[in-house]
């Protein structure tokens, strides 16, 4: 099956003063149809910028330097990048949607939300406005809301968790393939996070888009994605199922990761965070990007960057030389890394 | 983020003040409108306090030579009397600057210290003291001005900077204490609070160095506010100044009838021009500033 | 900060109890509250402070104007001090016999009653008379041209922020700049002496006046056209006047509105961008300027007492530097009233207006929870 998004050797720059910010480099993965994919990376992984390029949002100091954004739907295949103004904007929320972060302000504050779905709606050539309003309020019960009182009411009028919400509904209204969410629950509480959580898991059960999430919470992506691919310095480090990321991790970045991650059941684990800062984007050390803060790295790592090599696991590729060593020390049972850690 | 490397007392080369100037120019060389104001004002304030010294006042004039038009003798013409039109443009500027810085900082200062008292303090002296200023803003400026010029005629020009200070500290003053509320929740200001290090430090040590991009800009635009208002009031002839004053020739202009006389052309003409181009330095500046202090607006 | 209350727990927080007495006062209470209630009360308060400082100004300053009118009066021994003195405080509405407080209070009860003194000069003409044939053709002056560079001025900053750093926004900022810079009086003064009297090309002496000479006023063609030929002028000068601040405003304002993450947002959902320019951005970037509208009115306002004496159009201006010439301080501090108000009657439009436009304001509003 071929699959609905393929990105190829990805990299995009942002013009500054000082030179050209690397923020994404040759990335590239897959979605298939119906997958769900986490991309998690601290803030400056590249993650945001990455997911903005894929509907062609980059502020304009940001520039594609090379790659491919295949997208393909039942009739064809295309290459975002080339895909002329019109077609993009018709391909942007009927196709892919994407979900910004912090939905607190990706509503006119000025027009109710109604309008907010009719001009979607008229956007891309439905003109019934009686049709819009039924949509309207069938995508609002899916979420749980109320569509007499929200499409009536002004964005300030509603709390951060009803405008996430309504941003899911209204990001189906057009039955895309493809939805992205950028942090979907970070400003939220953790309340609603957990309501968010599931809508987003029946939501995606019932209707079979694929989803891919950008976050820095391990959590989420345990929840929801069957794959996942953390970033670094703007690069792919590790790309494995879920499964296979969180219990048989082969990248040490990964493992750091997991590493700092607190854990609410069971003993008082060793909870580290990854010591020192990311690379300074403009001027990258030369080799893997992450030796500088690595407890494996040795001196062949710094001297030309790795290229994602695939590990002992299927579909699981990282980007490190020393996987088999990372291997050895995470093991393969059946625990959790980050209980293994911490009973270590 | 790696740290930026602190300059060691041996790096510097020049000394603070002069560093900060030449980096401030360098800024504003980058915007040529906001240059050529600058290099205006620095015109301005030649011409208004420094030329007068070079260039003998003239008194009376050659009455054979009434409302000349100009010539390689008279530049800009001569007048009702005879008198060069040039002369007193050079003579005229002094008066109109010195009423407009002395009000630009009286109406600063009263504005940043009545401003921050005001957020620091709060409760019912706060709430007062903005009613008041909401009240000043909403009064129609000149008019006021008028009234209370015909009233109280200003015999000199340190009273009618007076006058017209009365009125200028409000919008400022808002702005102020906007600021400083804001800047009162922050951190650092919670720490010099508990420090008990008392009001004045607070205002002047804390919250003050912040606000220098609006104190400077008001300053500027306060200056334009007092030239655009005691031009008004001389003109029409509330001031009774003596002496030369641009302001001052378009009121005898005026009641000599100049204005519809076409010979009289440059003599109604330049002062016009003068404080026109004087407001134009200042504006061009003022704008210039508003886009080096507003890393937002700067065009990248 | 997020403002999040827990979505859809079951949760309800524990609602205080309250007396019947207690709710009700919290009810009328409520309505200090809202908007609008407060704007009134602030309009009230300053025209009430401006009448009492224009009151206090007038009686108890030095060399104040009853007491000139009285010198006036009893000069070469034509009227006695007694006479004199009670012309004085007639023409003046106030009894000077009263201790000043309760002149102040008989003051504002006259006030109440539309009465604000009697002219000086024209004895016995009412100032309350005498403003109103005035202001309005201040008001249609000053009031056209504003609107006329409102709309101009919002679309035109709108268009300079979406070519920034092209060749059209540098002509449009630094022409803002420009003419922002000059004084709005100059701009009256050089159209008289430039336009007028060297060039030829607006034929001043033909516009003078609010009116033609013998025009029946009335709702015919004839008599409006007139209108507008004479206001014309006055009109242009408050229109190239305010033009600058708006086009500079309002590209600030857009600049401002094309950051928001809304835009971007609604780019991503493919909104057109003609829609979001006018929806979007748009919307949002004009409302901190209709705040700035009846500011920029009384400003304009102050400039009209020379506009109006270059222009010899028939408005609240002249009529005022009239009055100062003459030393008719009841005219003066009728018109200041006047005006007053009439700037304060502006402002609650405005404040209105702007509470039309923007949702955010006078609404019970805020988060509601699930």
């Amino acid at each position: 099956m071929t699959p609905i998004l393929s990105v190829r050797d990805l990299s995009i720059d942002y013009r500054t003063r000082r030179g050209p910010v690397h923020a994404v480099r040759d990335v590239s993965f897959d979605i298939a149809k119906g997958e769900t994919v986490a991309i998690i990376g601290e803030s400056g992984s590249g993650k945001t910028t990455l997911a903005v390029s894929l509907i062609r949002l980059s502020p304009r100091s940001a520039k594609i330097v090379k790659g491919r954004i295949l997208y393909t739907n039942d009739r064809e295949t295309v290459d975002i990048r080339t895909l002329p103004d019109d077609e993009l904007r018709q391909y942007r929320w009927s196709e892919c949607a994407m979900v910004f972060q912090a939905a607190l302000n990706s509503f006119n504050p000025v027009i109710n939300i109604w309008e907010q779905f009719a001009d979607t709606a008229r956007a891309h050539g439905l003109k019934d406005s009686k049709k819009i309003h039924a949509r309207a309020q069938e995508l609002l019960d899916l979420v749980h809301l109320d569509p007499k009182r929200v499409l009536t009411a002004y964005p300030h009028e509603l709390s951060g968790g009803m405008k996430q919400r309504v941003l899911i509904a209204l990001s189906l209204m057009l039955e895309p393939q493809l939805i992205i969410l950028d942090e979907p629950t970070t400003a939220l509480d953790i309340l609603t996070q957990r309501s968010i959580i599931d809508l987003l898991g029946t939501l995606r059960k019932r209707l079979g888009f694929s989803m891919i999430f950008i976050s820095h919470d391990l959590s989420i992506a345990a929840e929801l994605a069957d794959r996942m691919i953390t970033m670094y310095a703007g690069t792919v480090v590790e790309r494995a199922s879920v499964t296979d990321l969180f219990y048989r991790p082969r990248h040490p970045y990964s493992v750091g990761l997991l590493r700092a991650v607190p854990r609410v059941s069971g003993a008082m684990g060793a909870v580290a965070s990854i010591p020192g800062s990311p690379p300074d984007l403009i001027r990258l050390p030369p080799g893997c990007t992450y030796a500088p803060r690595c407890p494996l790295a040795i001196p062949a790592c710094s001297e030309r960057e790795p290229d994602l090599l695939p590990v002992d696991m299927p579909d699981h590729d990282a980007r490190c030389i020393l996987w088999k060593t990372v291997a050895e020390q995470v093991g393969n049972a059946e625990v959790a890394v980050a209980e293994k850690i911490a009973t270590a | 983020m790696t740290a930026a490397a602190l300059p060691r007392r041996g790096d510097r080369t020049l000394p603070r003040p002069l560093e900060s100037a030449i980096e401030f120019l360098r800024l504003l060389s980058k915007r040529p409108s906001g240059l050529i104001g600058f290099i205006g004002i620095l015109f301005f304030l030649t011409l208004a306090f420094v030329a007068p010294l070079f260039v003998p006042n003239q008194e009376s004039g050659d009455v054979t030579q009434l409302y000349e038009t100009p010539s390689l003798q008279h530049l800009l013409g001569t007048d009702n009397a005879g008198r060069d039109v040039l002369n007193q443009i050079v003579q005229g500027g002094k008066e109109i600057m010195s009423v407009a810085l002395i009000t630009a900082f009286l109406t600063t200062l009263v504005a940043t210290v009545l401003g921050s008292i005001s957020a620091l303090i709060g409760g019912r002296f706060d709430a007062a003291l903005v009613a008041i200023a909401d009240i000043l803003l909403t009064v129609p400026p000149l008019i006021v001005l008028i009234v209370i010029s015909a009233l109280a005629r200003p015999t000199n020009f340190l009273a009618l900077a007076l006058v017209l200070s009365l009125l200028g500290w409000a919008g400022l003053m808002r702005q102020v204490r906007a600021q400083v509320l804001t800047l009162k929740e922050r951190d650092y200001v919670e720490a010099a609070r508990s420090l008990d290090l008392g009001l004045i430090h607070i205002v002047f040590r804390e919250i003050l160095p912040n606000m220098r991009s609006y104190i400077v800009i008001h300053f500027v635009l306060a200056m334009t506010g007092a030239i655009y208002a005691q031009v008004a009031l001389i003109i029409l002839g509330l001031v009774p100044f003596s002496g030369k004053n641009w302001a001052l020739m378009l009121y005898f202009a005026q009641t000599q009838g100049a204005f519809y006389f076409k010979d009289a052309f440059w003599f109604v003409f330049s002062p016009i021009l003068a404080i026109i181009l004087l407001q134009l330095s200042l504006v061009l500046f003022v704008n210039a500033l508003e886009d080096i202090f507003n890393p937002r607006l700067r065009s990248s | 900060m997020a403002a999040t209350t827990p979505a859809d727990t079951k949760l309800v927080a524990q609602r205080f109890p309250t007396t019947p007495r207690a709710s009700r006062a919290r009810h009328i209470l409520g309505y200090w509250r809202h908007p609008i209630a407060q704007a009134l009360l602030k309009a009230f308060l300053t025209v009430f402070v401006t009448t009492t400082i224009t009151f206090f100004l007038i009686r108890l300053m030095p060399g104040n104007p009853i007491d000139i009118k009285i010198d006036e009066l009893t000069k070469d021994g034509a009227m006695s001090y007694d006479e004199a003195r009670a012309q004085a405080a007639s023409l003046f509405s106030i009894d000077l016999d009263k201790p000043v407080f309760e002149q102040y209070l008989s003051f504002v009860g006259n006030l109440a009653h539309g009465n604000i003194g009697y002219s000086f000069i024209s004895q016995g003409t009412p100032v309350m008379a005498i403003v109103l044939a005035v202001l309005p053709w201040t008001l249609f002056s000053v009031g056209t041209g504003l609107l006329l560079s409102f709309s101009i001025g919002v679309f035109l900053g709108l268009f300079a922020a979406y070519n920034r750093n092209t060749k059209i926004d540098h002509i449009l900022s630094l022409g803002g700049s420009i003419i922002s810079a000059v004084p709005n009086y100059f701009i009256a003064l050089l159209i008289v002496i430039v336009l007028g009297v060297e060039l030829r090309w607006v034929p001043i002496t033909q516009m003078r006046g609010a009116t033609s000479p013998g025009m029946q006023p009335g709702f015919t063609l004839a008599f409006v056209g007139d209108v507008l030929f004479h206001a014309a002028l006055p009109i242009s000068v408050f229109f190239l006047a305010t033009l600058g601040h708006w086009i500079l405003g309002m590209k600030s304002a857009t600049i401002n509105a094309l950051e928001e993450d809304y835009v971007n947002a609604a780019r991503a959902r493919g909104l057109s961008d003609g829609r979001i320019m006018t929806a979007y951005v748009g919307r949002n970037a004009v409302l901190p300027l209709v705040t700035q509208l009846a500011i920029t009115a009384g400003l304009a306002i102050g400039g009209s007492i020379l506009i109006e004496q270059y222009f010899v159009y028939q408005g609240v201006g002249l009529r005022l530097q009239a009055a100062v010439t003459q030393r008719d301080y009841p005219v003066m501090q009728g018109i200041l009233l006047m005006v007053t108000l009439s700037v304060v009657i502006a402002n609650l439009a405005a404040d209105l207006l702007y509470s039309k436009l923007d949702p955010r304001i006078g609404r019970a509003g805020g988060a509601t929870g699930t």
